[in-house]
């Protein structure tokens, strides 16, 4: 790929990104979130096509970006968000990507066609149930196995080891390396330095230009790695509080024994003024939590209470009413309505029955959006016209106005810039100083590192903790592998817990 | 009551069953795929009428049936350019189909035979040969997403649109062609319907069928072989409003008129939440935006 | 970037209350909340004109392939309504349940709630209406104390109709679409049924009820247009209040941008289903106790004429606005009133409107999603 850009609307994605894959060679690619990877690699399968720039497969110039044409040519891309068809089994869906004439063959042969390409490839998979049912792990095994099925010879691996446990990510890597030997060409995207130790050669993305361009893996060491892909400042990207609550405090936000989905029988307090940070890789039950707290969904046992007052499910107003704020992990979804303007969305969960006019709307909406530093072309601006950051900030107006006594954040600087994730960290930070319990569920553990009173780490629908500062990264680093529950488990001497 | 549960009644059934079978096959097509198609009346009445006139004109009720499926693959055709290629809503796009086509045969209709005039009785088909074809389309929709690449890809259109799409597939172009397919069965269903049982065409002649059909297929689990067991059952509902109308019963006849609708209603709260609904059902298709 | 994080597949494990099937719709209703800038007057205004003049063409064309002179045709139409004494009148009456059960629809669509079943609605709150003013033991009350039970009941009955579509979908999943349409049905057969047995003039030899001339309407304006129209023209200003400014159709508009949304901070979004069908059902059930005791005198076999699926034309010709809504629907009953004296001169076919006004609405739909084309090309 030679000097390949592309931009969406105003963001560059890529600036000019040059980029080789060769054969027998495992080559990394690394970057930060938003550095514009997976953009790079969907150019690469024809899935999105590059402002400028060509791209030349075994000598090949690709003219027309289709996904088609493209996997014919032998190249393969693992996406992040499977594409599995979910209710197809695996035989099915490998006949699905590569039909053997009109007719499906009958249920033994593709079976069989699985367990070869199973036994050859050493990648686990379950055949008979519908790929939903399927573990994250199993789903992506078969996505490989889709893949070298259709004979690929270029294998693109979309942060394969993001939804994995340590154990199967090592394993997979090990897979990898494997393939790399038989002659195939591998690209791996990550954003884990370890990982990047098993790979050949490797390219660094910082905001869509290369900050390493092919060098070879041994040439570099982590933090070498790690200031190109997140600049000079190696110390992330929220600014890291200078005083943490030693005391305790009286509980605010109190979650007893509450079970949802994989969520079993959660029990935790968070008392007024603290942060309690929930770390842990995704899938882990963390949507589960956030439904049951927030009251979107309603617990199938156990209670969330406010200072002694039950919340009510499916109630948003007793939620606000008794002083719980939420800002959803997904806010286009939860905390927003997009086609409406900022004052509206401002208005959303207020009690009046009778709203004021536009103008008297607009007027008292001014203040609230000047101190939260929502930056927009005014009160009356369509929502989906903001920019991440002050979508989110616009949730915060919100949601922190009617000074809350507890807060849920879930994954609050999720695909926000540095300086809009810093600023919502240091609101947060500052709400809980003001007295404010503070739930913050979140992906990076640096953030969690930097902001909280006490982290917690979720695995498999439970917690294990409290780790309080001075943190020790690495045993935290073990529970969200599930090391803590594996010793858990070992301690008890049963196997209390199906696997 | 014991005129009701004779022979000939279960025949009547069976002969109104069988529109409505055809005109369900024809909406799971389109629903595995994705489009929702509530234009299925519509395009139902254009094959009805379709036919009608053919039949009328070539006194051959089997070229009447071909007239209808041909003319209801074109609704289906000019359906599938509003909603897959302009990205309509599938919803409003359907609901404005169905307005359209009854307006439209009406008028073509009252165009040829003045209102008053008794408009001709056509060459009709026995149950027999109708109840085969029904059969074969069953059959061949069974055999379609049982044993068949396309049907498998078809089903993966309507759940997965961007994973087909990834493995090379062209989503637009099989949603089109289901949607072809599905208007064909609904316009061969509705010339079933004049060119089977009725023996005419009378303005908005399908009554709601096609949106019984609709129903059918939730109840159905988007299988074709409930869906036509449930179009047997609504045609001798059918069957026994026609019979009682007329004679006095203790049980109202309009109990029968309505029991079609009732049943479909139950079935459809008793199946909504079991039956899996193709997960991109309704959802326009563009690639990147998921 | 941010598009590509990966979504939990929560609806998995979470029991999400999926209201409605189909689940999902697009931006149908996006052009209804757009302000008024110059790309929201091309969509709301620019479109429904463009579109109900090229259906004018297209019926012309029609006409004329009929041997017909198209100008003289929609002369005359023009003549029928504004130039004949009743012209006017008659175009109130018929205007009169098209907006009541339009803007009864056009609420429900702004919620995505996409009911079709104005007509079963209508004729329910026809039955129960007849049924209570024609019961024994009424006869000697006030005529203003029998119309308004007349129109309570027949309002109750509508939004019971309405809101049983609503409690299925909440509690049970099921579609809609497919069971306002099915309860339509059913309200047909009821009323087949009441005229024939139920609420059945025992002297009369046709199917139809007693007379319900003692709750009959007062009319104004000439003879014809009823107290029915007042309640229309009242309607939609009232209606346009509540969107802009009372919280029930903040929810409403809310509803249908983001349920995920209305849920999680504002009020349940089942709720808002469940009110805004029962509304959009009494304003249904009205329009059928208005049409009865407005215009006919008795209530017959024959009362389901098709006013509650032209209703879902003006609706959305009206673009989901109340005043869009009476505008739509004064022009669908001119249209309807001027084409009958127009018929009878030149010897048209009556479904000529028919499909004109369909056109219309299939005009409207195409022009949307070019006009939403087009901004996406910008």
């Amino acid at each position: 790929m030679r000097s390949v850009s592309r931009r969406f609307g105003e963001t560059v994605a890529l600036d000019g990104v040059d980029f080789e894959a060769r054969p027998g060679e495992i080559h990394a690619l690394l970057g930060a979130n938003g550095a514009g990877k997976t953009t790079l690699m969907r150019i690469l399968a024809g899935l999105d096509r590059p402002d400028a720039g060509t791209v030349e497969v075994f000598g090949r110039r690709i003219e027309s970006f289709e996904p088609g044409p493209i996997r014919a040519l032998g190249v393969a891309l693992v996406q992040q968000h499977f594409t599995l068809v979910p209710t197809l089994t695996a035989s099915e869906n490998l006949v699905l990507a590569r039909p053997e004439g009109a007719l499906l063959p009958p249920g033994r042969t593709a079976g069989v066609r699985v367990q070869k390409l199973v036994e050859k490839f050493g990648l686990e998979v379950r055949d008979g149930v519908p790929a939903s049912q399927l573990s994250v792990g199993e789903r992506q095994r078969l996505e490989i196995l889709r893949a070298l099925d259709a004979d690929a010879k270029i294998l693109l691996l979309d942060e394969p080891t993001a939804v994995l446990t340590d154990v199967e990510a090592e394993r997979l890597l090990g897979v990898a390396r494997a393939l790399a030997d038989q002659g195939r060409a591998l690209v791996v995207i990550t954003h884990r330095l370890a990982e990047v130790e098993a790979c050949d050669r490797v390219t660094v993305l910082r905001e869509g230009i290369e900050a390493i361009s092919d060098g070879s893996v041994d040439g570099y060491t982590r933090a070498d790695l790690a200031s190109a892909m997140i600049g000079t400042d190696t110390s992330g990207t929220i600014t890291a509080r200078t005083t943490r609550r030693t005391q305790a405090a009286p509980v605010c936000l109190r979650v007893r024994d509450v079970s949802l989905g994989r969520v079993s029988s959660l029990t935790l307090d968070v008392g007024e003024g603290e942060i309690v940070g929930i770390a842990g890789v995704d899938g882990n039950g963390q949507s589960e939590l956030e439904a049951a707290l927030s009251g979107r969904s309603a617990a199938e046992s156990g209670e969330v209470s406010i200072s002694g007052e039950p919340i009510a499910p499916g109630d948003p107003r007793s939620r606000r009413g008794q002083g719980l704020a939420y800002i959803p992990s997904d806010r286009y979804s939860w905390g927003l309505i997009g086609p409406m303007d900022l004052a509206d969305n401002l208005e959303l969960g207020r009690v009046l029955p009778i709203r004021p006019n536009r103008p008297a709307r607009h007027k008292a909406a001014r203040p609230s959006l000047d101190h939260w530093d929502v930056r927009t072309a005014g009160p009356h601006a369509r929502t989906s016209s903001l920019s991440g950051g002050n979508a989110q900030k616009l949730v915060l107006a919100r949601e922190l106005d009617e000074h809350p006594s507890a807060v849920l954040a879930c994954y609050p600087t999720r695909g926000l810039d540095p300086e809009a994730a810093d600023t919502v960290a240091t609101r947060l930070v500052a709400a809980a100083e003001a007295g404010c319990a503070v739930l913050w569920i979140g992906a990076e553990l640096d953030e969690l590192l930097a902001v909280s009173d006490r982290i917690e780490v979720l695995y498999d629908g439970t917690l294990f903790g409290p780790y309080l500062p001075p943190f020790d990264r690495a045993a935290i680093g073990l529970a969200m592998a599930g090391d803590a529950a594996d010793r858990a488990r070992t301690a008890t001497g049963g196997e209390a817990d199906p696997p | 009551m014991d005129t009701l549960f004779s022979i000939a009644t279960v025949e009547a059934g069976i002969r109104l069953g069988l529109p409505v079978a055809l005109a369900a096959l024809g909406a799971i097509i389109n629903e595995r795929s994705g489009v929702l198609n509530l234009g299925l009346e519509g395009m139902m009445l254009s094959g009805a009428l379709g036919g009608y006139i053919v039949n009328d004109a070539t006194g051959s009720p089997w070229i009447g049936l071909l007239a209808g499926l041909l003319v209801g693959a074109s609704t289906g055709g000019v359906f599938a350019g509003l909603v897959v290629t302009f990205r309509t809503s599938q919803v409003v796009t359907g609901i404005a189909f169905t307005i359209v086509a009854i307006a439209a045969t009406t008028y073509l209709f009252q165009l040829r035979w003045d209102i008053g005039e008794l408009p001709p009785r056509v060459e009709r088909l026995g149950m027999w040969p109708l109840v085969a074809l029904t059969l074969v389309c069953v059959a061949a929709v069974w055999f379609l997403f049982r044993r068949t690449t396309l049907g498998l890809t078809i089903s993966a259109v309507g759940e997965s649109p961007e994973s087909a799409d990834a493995l090379g597939y062209n989503v637009v172009l099989i949603r089109w062609m289901a949607t072809i397919a599905g208007g064909a069965l609904a316009g061969l269903g509705g010339a079933v319907l004049v060119n089977g049982p009725l023996g005419l065409f009378i303005e908005e002649v399908t009554a709601g069928r096609g949106w019984v059909a609709l129903a059918l297929v939730v109840f159905a689990g988007w299988r074709p072989v409930p869906a036509v067991a449930g179009a047997f059952l609504f045609g001798l509902c059918d069957a026994a409003q026609l019979r009682l109308q007329g004679t006095a019963t203790e049980v109202p006849y309009e109990v029968f008129l309505a029991l079609p609708y009732v049943v479909t209603l139950i079935a459809l709260v008793v199946r909504a939440r079991r039956s899996h609904t193709p997960a991109a059902l309704g959802d326009p298709y563009v690639r990147g935006a998921a | 970037m941010t598009s590509s994080d990966t979504r939990q597949p929560a609806s998995g494990t979470t029991p999400s209350p999926k209201s409605t099937w189909p689940p999902k719709l697009d931006g149908w209703l996006d052009a209804v909340s757009r302000r008024a800038t110059a790309e929201g007057i091309l969509s709301s205004i620019l479109v429904p004109v463009v579109s109900a003049l090229a259906a004018l063409v297209v019926g012309g064309v029609l006409i004329a392939i009929d041997g017909v002179n198209p100008l003289s045709v929609y002369q005359a139409i023009l003549q029928g309504v504004f130039t004949k004494s009743r012209g006017f009148s008659y175009t109130a009456t018929v205007a009169t349940p098209l907006v009541l059960i339009g803007v009864g629809y056009a609420l429900a669509y702004r919620a995505r709630v996409f009911t079709i079943g104005g007509e079963g609605q209508y004729l329910v709150g026809a039955v129960a209406g007849t049924a209570v003013v024609t019961a024994g033991g009424v006869g000697d009350l006030p005529r203003v104390v029998l119309i308004v039970m007349g129109l309570g009941a027949a309002m109750v009955a509508g939004a019971l109709w309405g809101g049983l579509a609503g409690v299925l979908a909440n509690r049970f999943g099921a579609s809609i679409v497919i069971s306002t349409l099915m309860l339509s049905f059913i309200g047909d057969s009821l009323l087949q049924w009441a005229v024939r047995d139920g609420i059945r003039d025992p002297e009369s030899y046709n199917a139809n009820s007693r007379p319900i001339t003692a709750a009959a309407l007062p009319s104004f304006f000439g003879q014809k247009t009823h107290l029915g129209f007042l309640f229309a023209l009242v309607l939609v200003p009232i209606a346009w209040w509540l969107i802009r400014r009372h919280r029930w159709g903040f929810r409403i508009d809310a509803l249908g941008h983001n349920p995920g949304t209305l849920d999680a901070n504002e009020f349940s979004s089942a709720r808002v289903t469940l009110s805004v069908l029962v509304v959009a059902g009494g304003l249904a059930g009205l329009a059928g106790m208005v049409e009865t005791t407005g215009v006919n005198i008795r209530l017959g076999q024959e009362a389901s004429v098709g006013y509650g699926w032209d209703a879902i034309i003006v609706a959305l010709i009206g673009r989901l606005h109340p005043l869009g809504v009476l505008i739509a629907g004064l022009g669908m009953a001119g249209l309807t009133i001027g084409f009958e004296s127009a018929q009878r001169q030149f010897e048209l076919p009556s479904s000529l409107v028919s499909l004109i006004t369909a056109f219309v609405i299939i005009f409207v739909v195409w022009g949307d999603a070019i006009a939403a084309r087009w901004k996406e090309a910008r």
